[in-house]
């Protein structure tokens, strides 16, 4: 695999170098950790019992605490290893809203149905 | 690394428990026929309290992120660019000349070729 550079130009004009294998490595990595907490706060949600709107405010409340997590993960540095911090949590909204329903009426199912 | 596997289990454990918890309310008050309301709130803070200790956990154990900065990479050695995977040999005639045990293959019959 190459280790190809990539290049993007800031605000102010400077024109930044970005190694293309290590962003596409960290994005992997945040999405194997975001299909995770997608099961996970499903099987959360159908624990606590939550049924229509409040399961999917849930959601996104789970995604506000896995934001904090990564705040609180790498700090200042964060703009070493992700272009950008909104994308992280806004990426994948829909797939891992999916994942979570199906976990989410599994857990509620077993625990409070049966 | 090894610390952050041993609190996933844990909490994996802990989020288990909380819904058998759950179950086992759902079944309490499925007796004495009450109506379900919301769940504890002991049982609704083990839950919760898990699913962040899980979801950290898994952000801990998934944080070998790569520096992104092409000129972070330039600090790194020669020896990192030049092993290209793409160039890989391994069937070449050091495996003869390197290993005292080798034995030549035998070659294919060439009068069944006829």
């Amino acid at each position: 695999m190459a280790n190809r550079v990539k290049t993007r130009e800031t605000k102010t004009g400077e024109i930044i170098a970005f190694s293309e294998t290590a962003v596409r490595q960290n994005l992997i990595n945040i999405e194997y950790v975001k299909t995770s907490l997608s099961s996970l706060a499903g099987c959360t949600a159908g624990i606590l019992g939550l049924t229509g709107l409040s399961g999917f405010i849930f959601y996104i409340a789970a995604l506000i605490i896995f934001f904090g997590l990564l705040i609180v993960k790498t700090g200042n540095t964060w703009n070493k290893y992700f272009i950008s911090r909104k994308s992280l949590v806004t990426n994948g909204f829909l797939g891992g809203l999916s994942t979570y329903t199906l976990f989410w009426t599994f857990a509620y199912g077993t625990m409070h149905v049966y | 690394m090894g610390v952050y596997k041993i609190v996933l289990t844990l909490g994996l454990i802990s989020l288990l428990h909380s819904g058998y918890s759950a179950a086992q309310y759902r079944t309490f008050l499925r007796i004495s026929e009450q109506e379900f309301e919301s769940l504890p709130l002991d049982i609704s803070i083990q839950a919760i309290v898990s699913f962040a200790v899980v979801v950290y956990s898994i952000l801990s154990i998934k944080s070998d992120w790569k520096l992104i900065h092409a000129t972070e990479i330039g600090k790194s050695s020669w020896d990192t660019f030049a092993n290209i995977q793409s160039f890989y040999s391994f069937n070449h005639r050091g495996k003869a000349l390197f290993n005292p045990d080798y034995t030549q293959p035998n070659l294919p019959n060439m009068d069944l070729l006829n």
